[in-house]
């Protein structure tokens, strides 16, 4: 599996956009304090006056575990690899860990964002990838 | 006080659905007690993953002019919170009988456990995109808790491992346990991966059934036909600490301040503590808890649990029934039920020795809600 199919609504309109533009929107507020997307109001200092801002895409790995698909004949079980990952800004981001292998995991290793969607008409899902950000990748 | 207790069949029980289950449990506690249903003049519903339950319970049993009637709800923290609020009714005088009761009906013929709790939420909004990154259902979320465990204290699969097969052999000496059959750390260790670190026996069970308690007045209770069951102690605590950035999550639980603050209450040493009945939705959930009530110092929990402590005969009867892992998984309701039973000394073979004061935990959510009760006999309230 790599993601599934997910849709926008009202809340996550604007984090879509980022996403489909390949950026990780955070909630940063006045005092620059970014806060998880989802958040309401700043994690750190309460201010409802919260603005979308762009991640870097590079973070580190808090815990892993390795999903197991139920058996079924012969086949190998499907795996997917899920992670908390804290981003350079500071809130963690629960996801996928994509193309690597789960055996060489270790807390503290560098991650980055990327996006996959699980239909052209699916929403692009931000997922991480085993690496540090490159220059190239970084977006402001 | 405790003065009540029923419970419906459990396990694989297709047909009925949660009310009814529900209703079936409230009137078998309030036979229990000695009571007729007019007695009761609180109700307090909770309902589980099907849901179904709600106020309308009222209606099913035919209670009318109720002084208390409410549905609650914080998960698999919802039982021990229950019993709270229905013993500061009673002593407030709100009102003088309540019933408790919490019902689920999952499973169905042909449908399995990963089917029942493995639903994909909504494909919409935050908790769409949670689900489609892949945290579905909650193996992934308590592997990953488990894993911060492992990786900072050097817990392992092993030491898990004992947590099952010590309730495993419990299981077998309780008539309604689902799982009965004996099993090896062998055995825990060859069972398929769920969520790595979580092996499937480290989770627990999907069960139909419910369960009712019947709370009341000391005075009330004093002529009753149970031997009544002293609430000393509660406490509650939500940390909200998942799919936030905490530093605690996975490593420290609600257990360790609620349980500290219980005994307080209840003005009982941990030491005093002669059975202990833990919310264990994983073996993980088990030692994690231990070491936040502080059985064992912080991170020692793995080593604690691998060193003969639990299981029938050792120092600490912990999950005397089975638990959820192999008795039957009626959320927080698992561990008060089987709490009544040793504290009233009911629990035929697998009887604790020593059963004056119990420490029964309620664990919702991802480690997100916790409550804590103190049980006691007559003695041990004395």
């Amino acid at each position: 599996m790599t993601v599934g199919p997910v849709a926008r609504d009202a809340a996550t309109a604007e984090f879509f956009d980022g996403t489909a533009a390949g950026r990780l929107l955070l909630r940063c507020c006045r005092a620059g304090h970014f806060s998880e997307p989802p958040a309401e109001q700043c994690t750190t200092c309460g201010s409802t006056d919260l603005a979308w801002a762009a991640a870097e895409g590079g973070a580190t790995l808090v815990s892993w575990t390795v999903v197991w698909g139920r058996p079924s004949g012969d086949s190998e079980p499907e795996r997917t690899v899920l992670v908390i990952a804290e981003l350079d800004e500071g809130p963690w981001w629960w996801s996928q860990l994509v193309g690597a292998d789960p055996a060489g995991l270790a807390v503290g290793q560098r991650l980055r964002v990327e996006f996959r969607r699980a239909t052209e008409e699916d929403e692009a899902v931000p997922v991480f990838v085993l690496g540090d950000v490159t220059g190239r990748d970084r977006h402001g | 006080m405790i003065a009540g207790l029923g419970l419906t069949a459990v396990g694989k029980v297709y047909g009925p659905t949660p009310a009814q289950f529900a209703a079936e449990a409230v009137r078998r506690a309030v036979a229990d007690a000695g009571l007729r249903l007019a007695d009761v003049d609180g109700l307090l519903t909770s309902s589980g993953v099907t849901g179904g339950i709600s106020v309308d319970l009222q209606r099913d049993l035919g209670l009318t002019d109720l002084r208390m009637l409410s549905h609650l709800q914080s998960y698999g923290a919802t039982a021990a919170t229950m019993i709270q609020v229905a013993s500061l009714a009673v002593t407030s005088g709100t009102a003088s009988v309540v019933a408790c009761v919490f019902a689920d009906s999952p499973l169905g013929p042909g449908r399995g456990a990963g089917a029942a709790y493995g639903t994909r939420r909504a494909p919409a909004g935050w908790w769409g995109l949670l689900g489609a990154s892949g945290l579905v259902g909650a193996n992934p979320p308590y592997a990953l808790a488990a894993r911060r465990h492992m990786t900072r204290f050097g817990t392992t699969t092993e030491q898990l491992g004992h947590v099952a097969v010590a309730q495993r052999a419990w299981a077998a000496l309780n008539p309604v346990a689902q799982q009965r059959e004996a099993i090896t750390l062998a055995d825990h260790q060859a069972s398929r991966w769920i969520a790595e670190p979580l092996r499937l026996l480290d989770c627990c069970l999907v069960s139909n059934g419910g369960v009712a308690v019947i709370v009341t007045t000391a005075e009330r209770a004093a002529g009753l036909q149970q031997p009544a069951v002293h609430v000393l102690g509660w406490a509650q605590s939500h940390p909200g600490h998942y799919l936030r950035r905490h530093p605690d999550f996975g490593l420290v639980t609600g257990a360790a301040t609620a349980g500290p603050a219980a005994l307080a209450m209840a003005g009982v040493a941990l030491a005093d503590v002669d059975v202990v009945e833990l919310y264990d939705c994983y073996t993980f959930t088990v030692l994690v808890s231990l070491e936040d009530y502080g059985f064992c110092a912080k991170g020692e929990g793995g080593p604690f649990v691998a060193s003969g402590v639990l299981g029938p005969g050792g120092k600490l009867p912990l999950n005397t029934g089975g638990g959820q892992l192999s008795g039957y998984y009626l959320w927080g309701m698992t561990p008060v039920a089987e709490a009544i039973v040793q504290v009233r000394g009911q629990g035929g073979e697998r009887q604790a020795d020593r059963h004056d004061i119990a420490l029964v935990s309620g664990n919702g959510g991802v480690l997100d809600h916790h409550a804590t009760l103190v049980l006691a006999s007559a003695a041990g309230a004395s």
